[in-house]
């Protein structure tokens, strides 16, 4: 569960981008973050994930019944826009979240090896992952997420520049993380097969955020 | 020319030959040099990562000092560590002078800014957000900073082979404290150096030789290494 209150941020000495005085959410649902262009959408995604540090108030996430502040790795994950993709195989990719998270032996390989094959990666466990296309980076950072079961994934515009059966490809998997319980804020400029999944949507408009709420496409 | 075609066929045939006073010389260069690159690349590792990531008041001071310490003169630095290990000097007690330990201390010090300044300039250039997926996908402070330099290796290859070029190719610091001794202290530059003196130009042609074909492997790895790494930033 997400708890931001008195939430404000900007750069320099501008002026704040926007003011939060209060969210409470779940940290269930999938979460469509809509704005302008320098709206702030990628700032408030990296506040969410602790890479950034407010100007002003707080952020808490509620994780296994304890409450804490950004950043939680492995549990509360932000994707840029363009993944940083490490400069290795495609399994090399998976293996070092499997050795920073201490697995071992079989069981690394095992999950490594499901993983792709979940992805639809497995025919490229051993191509440079540099040399992926953009759809393919996109589902091989998913995958790189999904090996740690993450309690929520912050997507920073997921399907942009991506071509219409890239869009497919990715937002199936998104979809699939989010069924197995993972929650999912993206934010996106044009409305997609993925957006018209949301079942909430948070804008940040007039300096503030506005969540509506739906349920089975009615707002609630 | 006759007489130089001669002194390079000379040369040649020292070498092929297997000369035991030719590659003693080689093999002292070598030791000397590649002990102080192995010594001065993890401090300059650490400094320059700390030039590269972290903001500290007077950085930009710091990074235009180690730049300003890539143009001193090998002879400065000669006379400095002279001044230091002579006997008269505060570190003469040490007795260092006139022996391999100095002339890697004087290489590690020309080694170091090289080293520093082109690693600060490969670990800024690494994406921002590399730091952060690691971070985030659980990886460790240092396993983090190992990825970090892991992605960097092109460059790190790169500025160890251009720093050891410099200092295997140096002869003002290596002849000033290291004296130049047979067998001892007497390296590549240095010998070529005492035999062109004394006439005896087969040796320091020889010597030469060896130096221009580790210039011509050096720049070799070093294109291979540029065009790696510029394949890596570009894909």
């Amino acid at each position: 569960m997400l708890e931001v209150s008195q939430l404000a941020h900007g750069f320099d000495r501008q002026p704040a981008l926007w003011e939060i005085p209060h969210l409470p959410w779940q940290g269930l649902s999938l979460v469509h973050l809509r704005g302008d262009n320098g709206s702030g959408k990628t700032t408030f995604l990296r506040l969410l994930a602790g890479l950034e540090t407010p100007r002003q108030g707080s952020i808490r996430w509620t994780l296994g019944g304890t409450s804490v502040s950004p950043p939680c790795p492995g549990h509360v994950l932000y994707l840029h826009q363009q993944p940083y993709l490490f400069d290795t195989s495609v399994a090399g990719n998976l293996r070092y979240v499997a050795r920073w998270n201490g697995w071992r032996g079989a069981t690394a390989r095992d999950r490594v090896a499901a993983m792709l094959e979940r992805c639809g990666l497995a025919a490229h466990a051993q191509q440079r992952a540099r040399s992926l296309s953009g759809g393919e980076r996109m589902r091989l950072a998913l995958a790189r997420a999904w090996l740690l079961s993450p309690r929520v994934l912050l997507l920073d515009e997921p399907t942009a520049s991506l071509d219409r059966q890239a869009i497919a490809d990715v937002s199936t998997l998104i979809s699939s993380l989010h069924e197995t319980g993972c929650a999912v804020v993206l934010s996106a400029h044009q409305p997609s097969v993925l957006t018209e999944r949301c079942d909430e949507y948070w804008c940040l408009e007039q300096r503030s955020l506005q969540v509506s709420v739906f349920k089975q496409g009615v707002a609630v | 020319m006759h007489e130089l075609m001669n002194t390079a066929r000379e040369a040649l045939h020292l070498l092929i030959s297997l000369d035991p006073a030719l590659w003693e010389i080689i093999g002292v260069s070598f030791r000397v040099s590649l002990t102080a690159i192995l010594v001065a690349l993890p401090p300059a590792l650490l400094i320059a990562l700390l030039l590269a990531r972290v903001a500290f008041p007077g950085r930009w001071f710091a990074i235009s000092l180690v730049n300003t310490f890539m143009a001193v003169p090998t002879v400065v630095v000669g006379l400095v560590l002279f001044m230091l290990l002579s006997r008269s000097g505060p570190l003469g007690e040490l007795r260092l002078l006139f022996t391999q330990r100095a002339m890697i201390i004087g290489q590690i010090l020309l080694a170091m800014p090289v080293l520093t300044a082109m690693l600060h300039s490969t670990l800024q250039s690494i994406d921002q957000r590399a730091w952060e997926t690691a971070r985030q996908l659980g990886a460790g402070w240092w396993q983090s900073l190992w990825v970090l330099i892991r992605e960097a290796r092109f460059g790190v290859i790169a500025a160890v082979l251009a720093a050891f070029g410099r200092i295997i190719a140096e002869v003002g610091s290596a002849v000033m404290i290291g004296g130049n001794i047979e067998h001892f202290t007497r390296t590549i530059t240095t010998a070529i150096a005492l035999e062109t003196l004394k006439g005896e130009f087969a040796q320091g042609l020889a010597l030469g030789l060896v130096l221009l074909l580790l210039a011509l492997v050096l720049n070799v790895l070093l294109g291979v290494m540029r065009g790696r790494g510029h394949q890596t930033v570009s894909v």
